[in-house]
């Protein structure tokens, strides 16, 4: 159930409110509106269907624990899900799991096509949160490889020189383009009406 | 290094921390200023609400029922959800009345301070059209609770009535079965009038009381709250 308006931010945070209040109806719609993108992204970090798993658990006891404390004013809701996700994703890999095979195709098919060639496939049609589409449109902006070092950076917790590594780049290469690439994001999202 | 007038290093700096490049020692230093600079936090949160949303890049997959299951086991929802709970516009009126509740509460525990320490109860509990059904008065000095039915309220002759407290959080209580008529006495105790009692609450059961020790089965006919008197 990852309708393009059950992720509409107000609704997510309304329902965030409700498990805030102990509400556990709205934490269920909550669930259903996002495991799918949560646990798809928690995959694409793991690899592992049963970590992932575990990892989707402990974060939503967190969701539901925290619910109180989430300050709508600060970050989106997807934002602040996504983080927590992201944020026990990566103490697992830490705690010396193995990470997920790292590949080039960091993103969904259809979202790649969708930034190589925005005229072909709208970004519009994905199935996207608002904020997610208007990064997709800007980095969409940037060269092809660029992007790749963005998503193995981001997907993978890599550092400058573990990214250079992989992409046989010198590391001096990796940290121009990445600064470079996270100012023209930040510009672009900023003409978009995004902070 | 002054990080506070370098106003390209701080966004420098907070985009790589949400990016995932900025790591060990940097990345250490770079929390400890966050403790300290809410400036320095705004900017990082901006940060995640640009990149963060790369999240969604993945292509999406429905987790297996057992990842829900285990998240209800561990929070303790299930109780919660079954029945009446997400059954009834019940619930969505007891948000309405808990909050009036609390405000409430306050007051009398406030007037507790001041009071004497013999108090009583009443509280009149109506059904969805608001209108009262029941009559309750509550002598705390006897421990004595009443229960008075306003007219008949007629249930099937395999069922019967019963009496709930509401908590503000957790499983509502059992307070006793009730007669379809005339009035019936029962022990008032720190279960009924708890400074936690959110609501009062009477449920259509089998005969003999709800089969559920967590709560009712049935449904909510009447409810209302408690009001302190002098």
């Amino acid at each position: 159930m990852s309708d393009a308006h059950t992720l509409d931010p107000q609704q997510l945070r309304d329902w965030l409110d409700g498990a805030a209040r102990q509400d556990a109806a709205a934490f269920r719609s909550l669930y259903d509106a996002t495991s799918a993108k949560l646990f798809g992204y928690a995959l694409r970090i793991l690899g592992k269907r049963e970590l992932a798993e575990d990892v989707m658990q402990e974060s939503f006891v967190a969701i539901w624990h925290n619910a109180g404390h989430y300050q709508s004013h600060l970050a989106a809701p997807m934002t602040w899900m996504t983080t927590i996700v992201r944020n026990k994703a990566f103490d697992h890999l830490r705690r010396g799991v193995d990470a997920a095979e790292l590949d080039s195709d960091q993103f969904s098919a259809e979202l790649m096509n969708a930034m190589h060639d925005p005229a072909a496939t709208p970004i519009e049609a994905l199935v996207i949160s608002r904020d997610a589409k208007a990064l997709a449109y800007c980095m969409s902006a940037l060269e092809g490889l660029h992007r790749q070092v963005l998503g193995l950076a981001f997907f993978h917790d890599l550092s400058h020189s573990e990214v250079a590594q992989q992409m046989a780049l010198p590391i001096g290469t990796v940290k121009t383009w990445i600064r470079r690439s996270l100012e023209r994001l930040k510009t672009c999202l900023e003409k978009a009406g995004h902070p | 290094m002054n990080l506070r007038d370098n106003a390209p290093l701080r966004e420098k700096l907070a985009a790589e921390y949400v990016l995932g490049t900025l790591k060990g020692g940097a990345r250490r230093r770079f929390e400890g200023y966050l403790h300290n600079d809410a400036a320095l936090r705004r900017l990082t949160t901006e940060w995640q609400d640009r990149l963060q949303p790369m999240a969604e890049f993945s292509t999406p997959q429905q987790p297996r029922k057992q990842v829900w299951e285990g998240i209800e086991r561990r929070l303790n929802l299930r109780a919660a959800r079954a029945s009446w709970f997400d059954s009834l516009n019940f619930w969505r009126s007891l948000g309405l009345v808990s909050s009036a509740m609390a405000a409430l509460l306050a007051i009398v525990i406030g007037l507790r301070m001041i009071a004497p320490p013999q108090l009583d109860y009443v509280a009149t509990l109506s059904d969805d059209n608001a209108r009262t059904a029941l009559v309750l008065t509550g002598d705390a000095g006897r421990g004595a609770l009443t229960v008075r039915l306003v007219g008949n309220a007629p249930v099937a002759s395999d069922k019967t009535l019963q009496l709930w407290a509401v908590p503000k959080q957790g499983k509502p209580r059992s307070l006793g079965l009730l007669a379809d008529r005339g009035e019936v006495r029962l022990a008032l105790t720190s279960a009924a009038i708890g400074d936690d009692v959110a609501l009062l609450a009477v449920s259509l059961e089998p005969k003999g009381g709800s089969p559920d020790p967590n709560g009712p089965t049935g449904p909510i006919l009447y409810k209302g709250a408690w009001v302190r008197i002098m």
